[in-house]
């Protein structure tokens, strides 16, 4: 059964090559590319399941063992963000084709899709940290080619600071692992733990893990180092945003999880103060952007940072629950993150503009689109009884039972903030007087509603039914204070 | 009791069905029966040997979040206040909100409300009560927002939000605080633990926390601004919401969890203080005011201001008349609203300078305003609630001597000075609410419409809420022992039971009765000569400037801030992010001693090699100054063939050929792509830039270098690369180790390294077809 | 000698560093490629320098250079040179669309 662990990443990876093959019939790529989506998830969602029933599953690639060859690991924490990530891709997958241009389908835009999933389940799914680096490339090459897909003025000019940024934050990690390699010999994650764990409190050692740190905390969009974040990401269509709002950003929180829950576990007075400290600066500094601008797209690309600090703020301060809160914070921001992304876009795309100011009264024409807005937003600020709110306790909770108040009391203001910053969008543009349309005005978002409806749905089940994924997000992180489990299933030793 | 949370919620979502029959039947007589049943179901519990009652429902057992609902002498109070006035709210909104509004959302926020009202009251778990509370703010939002075209409406609904959400999620600090030191979720478990809480050095954070909800909830000072402007929603949503129940949720809040701390004196100053500070402050700004329900949203202020000071007293009888006022509050500030939304209703304004001289047109309104009015003003008249409680009060304030603090004893002296003060304002605003409108000359022609009576069933409710007014009135004993007693009894459990008499002799507070009702007049009577006051007073430094000022910067300062550094310059970006990674680095390694050095192991150092490197680092230098594109493309090739040449005398013959090719095609893409771009130019950089980048380039490469000797120079573990050596030749089946590792061992590198590759073709083949393609459009 | 390679590896980082904070593209370009070399420097010399021979096995030979490093440079430089076209060519297409080179002219309008 072991076999099982690799096909998130090959399957996608197949379905990119064929649906590159379809490029010229549109149609067609649409009905494969949902099609397959939906096998992807029914075959991730399986895992899941086996994986929760019988434990890790480890994959040693060629046969090749442990240390030597390149392992795929699926334990909780990955197959979790891995089916995450196909519940999201799916429903990308249904709201493309009505958001997306012909010319943009038609040059690969459904190839460069299943190219960035398999890219995103690999760097999940890797155990290998020079092969995290290879599936960073593979996501980060897929996200280059969707973000300039089109070759809009605006799209050229923003993507290229998004390649250089993170073309050098690559070459930093990947001189991080060298180092790494040079001080422990190995480049497989469970190895490299066991040897750390085995020569601990070495500076040289807390370097390289800070070194790499603030590699992942730049695909992370961490303060302060988020700044090729919130333009870049508005720039291409809405269903690219969303993807990469929802995934590339949240690989570099996993990798900080995982680095740091797996490999340096000590020296945490330093580190994860460190942390802290960077947390509460994101959230403010995160928040203060999504409230500085007029741009509705703009507003949700800034709101990713602070649930970036949410989610930090739990592995700062290390216990269980606080864990568990930035891992159900993860899940949650995930799908959220992506349903606004993927609404928004509806809402520019009926409005005509992206500009609030330019906008009243939608909910006159729009209700729908309004009400499901007015519930993202509460979701998205962790109201009760969302999704948001759960990691939001579980997070509070963690924080005060090791009296870090100064993060909380930053915490609540900013999940203040954040409802106000989508709130916005409602008051000033759905809110106001009815105005009449001209009849070449009338856009109709069917085809949108769908995708957003299942995403939000989802949100709101995730926090009512709470009880039925709570023991299992609760179980991930006691694994997570545990690394020798890691590194046994790996090692077998 | 689930049912009666449940309820409203189910009902609601059948709401929009029923309201496609609106032209029909209004919808809101389907609504009526909801509060309706919920209310008899729960009247059978008032009683003498009433006992608490507790019903649990799994929610999530694993975070201890149940819907544990627990209805004590408190819960019943509100419970009934909720369902009783909601009925009565609802019976009148029938005739107020016309069948061409949108009542299918009025009834839907309504019911929502309702519900979570419910939940506050009933929850003993404190995440489920933080989940409701939550949810009133969001109903309240909504109904406020109702006529959302109107502006005033649209800022009034945020204001109310961002002030309770605000207190919300404050509330939700102090709860949580709570859960983290008592171990427990449930109310009830954590009084009974009051001795871990008082004891924790968390204690103050807690309360402030906590108080901090109440406060913004039941519209404090100062957070009291948003209820004036939460008026613009329709007066059955003002006298629901605004008055009898959500703004006394903060004073449930407070009495839940006076059990906890009222043996801590701050408890006893924050909360008197504020209340008392609220009671004046708002009956003194509603003389001011010119609408009518402007005045009646400042005089609920003061109100609750009045009723928060007892619950902060925490005295026997201070709790008894805090309950007692809560139920009598209900009932005449409900009929007043009721009144005022009858007056705008059938003479089209609320604008009391307009108004005056309606006694004739409507009588019976104007009686019911006379009862809510003389009632409220606390005039002593045997049939009136308002003037027990009020006398309680001022009883109350005259009992406080268990302060320790010099501050607390300050304090317990000025109080009973304060609370005549305070009542005094509101004797005056009351007169001017009655004889403002039904007395005075008449002025129809400043009126839209012609008044008139308004119709019977819109009488129906107010009507009701004053013969409550007049029954306890006549007699305030009928509701004391079987009801307000257990309510009394859930915040201080040393109480037992309170006699209400009308006349116990010319005792002090009915002397501060006199005192207020004399002054009261003559505050009333003199009003126009000393309203310049106001001017002083709070003149511009209201707080309400310092709201706007402050949503105001929530939109410039953001701006303002974030352009500052999100310039949209690459450079300005590297820098940052470069300067945060070094510093950040550097700082650990210091702190941690990261940096050793060992030449113990080193290879030795060859003429060759050393020319190889100073060619490398002189082409490497000159890329910097050259100004020419084919020469800084050849200097760069010079740079590559330099270090593969490197390759080769480290011993990496397939790196060096690999790097070889891929130089060629790199210097001829270069070239390809280039050769149409301007030319180099010099660069026009300032000296500081210059400089400040000559620092960033070092000291990232010093950083790089100094982690790469550290980490060179460490030697805990052999390499797994001896396996590598071992193994390629026998299991993997070749000879050159580094192309074994390549397609077998790491296999799966190789193979996603093509798809980088194969990804970046698709691509470039997408960027440049693309263009053509538009190009030929 | 790994020290001094070392110290040109930094260097070579400084320099490219130094490249990509200038206006110009193809300056700044010129730096990524210099700053994968720095890279492939520093991993080449964590696996140690001139100890044996090259990787390819004989028979008369015991003692071998560290292979995994030369494996892992070896798929770095095939995805840099993947990330370095792609990067000409967005570059090209950049400077032909916004009508400059200049990143300074590349800023776009402060949130909008």
């Amino acid at each position: 059964m072991s076999n099982l662990a690799i096909l998130p990443i090959i399957l996608p990876l197949f379905a990119a090559i064929i649906v590159a093959f379809t490029n010229k019939k549109v149609p067609v790529s649409r009905t494969l590319t949902k099609s397959l989506s939906i096998v992807n998830l029914g075959v991730t969602a399986f895992i899941c399941w086996y994986v929760f029933a019988n434990g890790t599953i480890v994959l040693e690639t060629g046969s090749w063992k442990a240390p030597y060859g390149i392992t795929i690991v699926a334990d909780s924490l990955s197959i979790v963000l891995v089916l995450t990530t196909n519940i999201l891709a799916t429903a990308c997958a249904f709201y493309a084709p009505h958001s997306l241009p012909l010319s943009k389908e038609k040059h690969y835009f459904y190839a460069f899709f299943f190219f960035l999933i398999a890219g995103v389940s690999g760097a999940f799914l890797t155990g290998d940290l020079f092969n995290l680096f290879v599936f960073y490339e593979v996501l980060l090459m897929a996200s280059y080619a969707l973000i300039v897909l089109g070759g809009e003025r605006i799209q050229l000019r923003e993507s290229i600071k998004y390649v250089l940024i993170n073309l050098f934050s690559s070459i930093l990690f990947v001189t991080a692992v060298a180092f790494l390699y040079g001080a422990v010999g190995t480049v497989n994650m469970a190895q490299i733990a066991e040897r750390v764990h085995g020569v601990e409190q070495q500076g040289i050692l807390t370097t390289i893990a800070i070194l790499l740190f603030f590699v992942f905390a730049t695909k992370a969009a961490l303060f302060p180092l988020y700044y090729w974040l919130p333009k870049s990401y508005i720039v291409p269509n809405p269903v690219i945003s969303a993807l990469f709002g929802a995934l590339l950003t949240k690989v570099g929180v996993y990798s900080i999880i995982r680095v740091f829950t797996l490999i340096f576990t000590y020296n945490t007075d330093i580190t994860h103060q460190l942390f802290i400290w960077m947390a509460g600066l994101t959230m403010i500094f995160g928040i203060l952007g999504a409230l500085s601008t007029n741009n509705i797209k703009l507003i949700i690309a800034y709101n990713i940072i602070p649930a970036i600090g949410f989610i930090m703020m739990g592995i700062g301060v290390f216990n269980e629950d606080a864990l568990s809160g930035s891992i159900y914070y993860l899940v949650h921001d995930m799908i959220i993150k992506t349903a606004l992304f993927l609404l928004v876009g509806a809402i520019a795309y009926v409005a005509g503009t992206s500009d609030l100011r330019k906008m009243n009264g939608l909910i006159n024409h729009y209700p729908l689109l309004g009400w499901l807005l007015f519930l993202a937003a509460f979701v998205l600020a962790g109201i009760p009884p969302f999704s948001g709110f759960i990691g939001k306790v579980l997070l509070l909770k963690g924080a005060l039972a090791e009296g870090e108040i100064g993060i909380v009391i930053i915490g609540l203001l900013t999940s203040l903030l954040i409802l106000y910053s989508v709130l916005k969008i409602f008051i000033r543009g759905f809110w106001g007087e009815k105005q009449e349309l001209k009849p070449t005005e009338k856009r109709s978002p069917k085809g949108f509603i769908g995708p957003v409806a299942f995403l939000l749905t989802l949100s709101v089940l995730l926090g009512l039914g709470a009880e039925f994924i709570y023991p299992s997000i609760d179980s991930i992180a006691t694994y997570l204070l545990n690394p020798e489990n890691y590194i046994h299933s790996v090692l077998k030793e | 009791m689930i049912f009666a949370v449940l309820l409203p919620l189910l009902f609601a979502c059948f709401i929009p069905f029923l309201s496609r029959f609106k032209d029909k039947v209004h919808t809101g007589i389907f609504t009526f029966f909801i509060p309706f049943i919920i209310f008899i179901y729960f009247i059978r519990f008032i009683g003498n040997s009433f006992e608490p009652i507790r019903h649990t429902y799994r929610w999530i057992p694993s975070l201890n979040i149940n819907f544990d609902f627990y209805l004590d002498g408190l819960s019943l109070l509100f419970v009934l206040l909720i369902s009783g006035i909601g009925a009565l709210v609802v019976l009148y909104s029938i005739y107020y909100l016309s069948k061409s509004e949108r009542l299918g959302h009025f009834y839907v926020f309504l019911l929502m409300f309702m519900a979570a009202m419910l939940g506050v009251v009933l929850s003993d778990n404190v995440f489920v009560l933080y989940t409701f509370w939550e949810l009133t703010s969001i109903s309240s939002f909504l109904l406020i927002g109702y006529w959302h075209f109107k502006e005033r409406s649209r800022y009034g609904a945020q204001k109310s939000l961002l002030l309770t959400v605000f207190g919300g999620l404050s509330m939700f600090g102090g709860l949580t605080l709570l859960t983290v030191i008592t171990g427990t979720t449930s109310i009830q478990a954590m009084i009974s633990q009051s001795d871990v809480i008082l004891q924790s050095n968390y204690l103050p954070l807690i309360l402030i926390f906590i108080l901090l909800g109440a406060f913004t909830k039941s519209a404090q000072f100062p957070f009291h601004i948003w209820l004036p402007d939460a008026m613009e929603a329709p007066t059955p949503v003002s006298a629901y919401l605004h008055s009898a129940t959500m703004v006394k949720a903060g004073l449930f809040l407070v009495a839940r969890f006076s059990p906890i701390f009222s043996s801590y004196e701050w408890f006893f100053i924050i909360v008197s203080l504020v209340g008392i500070v609220t009671l004046c402050w708002g009956s003194y700004m509603a003389v001011r005011q010119t609408d009518l329900k402007a005045i009646l949203a400042f005089s609920t202020i003061s109100q609750l201001g009045m009723i928060m000071a007892m619950l902060g007293f925490g005295t026997k009888i201070a709790v008894f008349a805090a309950v007692f006022h809560i139920l009598n509050h209900a009932t005449f500030k409900g009929s007043l609203f009721m009144v005022a939304g009858i007056v705008d209703h059938e003479t089209g304004t609320r604008d009391i300078r307009k108004l005056g001289g309606l006694l004739t047109f409507m009588p019976m309104t104007a009686t019911l305003a006379l009862f809510g009015t003389f009632s409220m003003a606390g005039i002593p008249l045997p049939f009136l609630n308002g003037f027990y409680s009020k006398e309680l009060f001022f009883e109350s304030t005259l009992n406080l001597s268990n302060a320790t603090s010099t501050f607390a004893n300050g304090l317990v002296t000025i109080i009973p000075y304060l609370a005549v003060f305070g009542s005094i304002f509101t004797f005056a605003y009351s007169m001017y609410f009655l004889f403002g409108v039904f007395a005075g000359p008449k002025q129809l022609d400043q009126l839209p419409k012609k008044p008139h009576e308004a119709p019977l069933g819109m009488l129906i409710s107010p009507i009701v809420l004053v013969l409550g007014v007049i029954l306890i009135g006549i007699m305030p004993n009928s509701v004391n022992g079987s009801f307000l007693a257990h309510a009394a009894h859930s915040i201080n459990s040393q109480f037992q039971s309170q006699s209400v008499a009308f006349w116990h002799g010319l005792s002090t507070p009915f002397i501060m009765s006199l005192i207020v009702i004399g002054v009261g007049t003559l505050i009333y009577v003199t009003r126009d000569k000393w309203a310049n006051i106001y001017q002083l007073i709070p003149g511009t430094r209201s707080v309400n400037n310092i709201y706007n000022k402050g949503v105001s910067g929530m939109d410039t300062f953001p701006h303002k801030l974030t352009n500052t550094y999100m310039s949209g310059s690459l450079k300005h970006y590297m820098t940052y992010i470069i300067l945060a990674i070094v510093i950040g680095t550097s700082t650990i390694m210091f702190l941690t001693n990261g940096f050793s050095i060992n030449f113990s192991d080193l290879a030795d150092i060859t003429i060759i090699e050393m020319v190889v490197v100073l060619v490398i680092l002189i082409g490497a230098v000159a890329t910097i100054f050259a100004n020419n594109n084919l020469a800084i493309i050849l200097i760069t090739g010079i740079v590559g063939y330099g270090v593969s040449i490197l390759f080769v005398i480290y011993r990496a013959p397939d790196l060096a050929l690999t790097q070889l090719v891929i130089e060629t095609v790199s210097v001829a893409l270069f070239l390809l792509c280039f050769y149409h771009l301007p030319q180099l130019r010099k660069r026009d950089e300032k000296l500081g830039s210059k400089t400040l980048n000559v620092i960033i380039a070092i000291s990232i490469g010093s950083l790089m270098t100094l982690i790469g000797i550290s980490a060179h120079s460490t030697n805990w573990y052999e390499s797994i690369s001896e396996y590598f050596i071992e193994k390629s030749l026998p299991v993997g089946g070749g000879k050159n180790i580094v192309n074994v590792i390549l397609v077998d061992m790491r296999g799966l590198d190789t193979l996603f390294e093509i798809t980088v590759l194969g990804i970046a073709g698709l691509a470039i083949f997408s960027l440049i077809k693309l263009r053509k393609n538009k190009e030929a459009e | 000698m790994e020290i001094i390679i070392l110290i040109l590896s930094g260097a070579l980082i400084s320099i490219a560093v130094y490249n990509l904070l200038q206006k110009q593209l193809l300056r700044i370009i010129i730096g990524t490629v210099l700053i994968s070399h720095g890279a492939h420097l520093f991993i080449l010399t964590m696996g140690k320098l001139k100890r044996g021979q090259p990787p390819v096995l004989k028979e008369t030979v015991t003692s071998y250079t560290d292979p995994l490093p030369q494996a892992l440079i070896l798929t770095s430089i095939v995805i840099s040179f993947g990330i370095t076209s792609l990067l000409l060519v967005l570059s090209y297409r950049t400077a032909n669309e916004n009508k400059t080179d200049n990143m300074d002219q590349l800023r776009g309008k402060s949130n909008e």
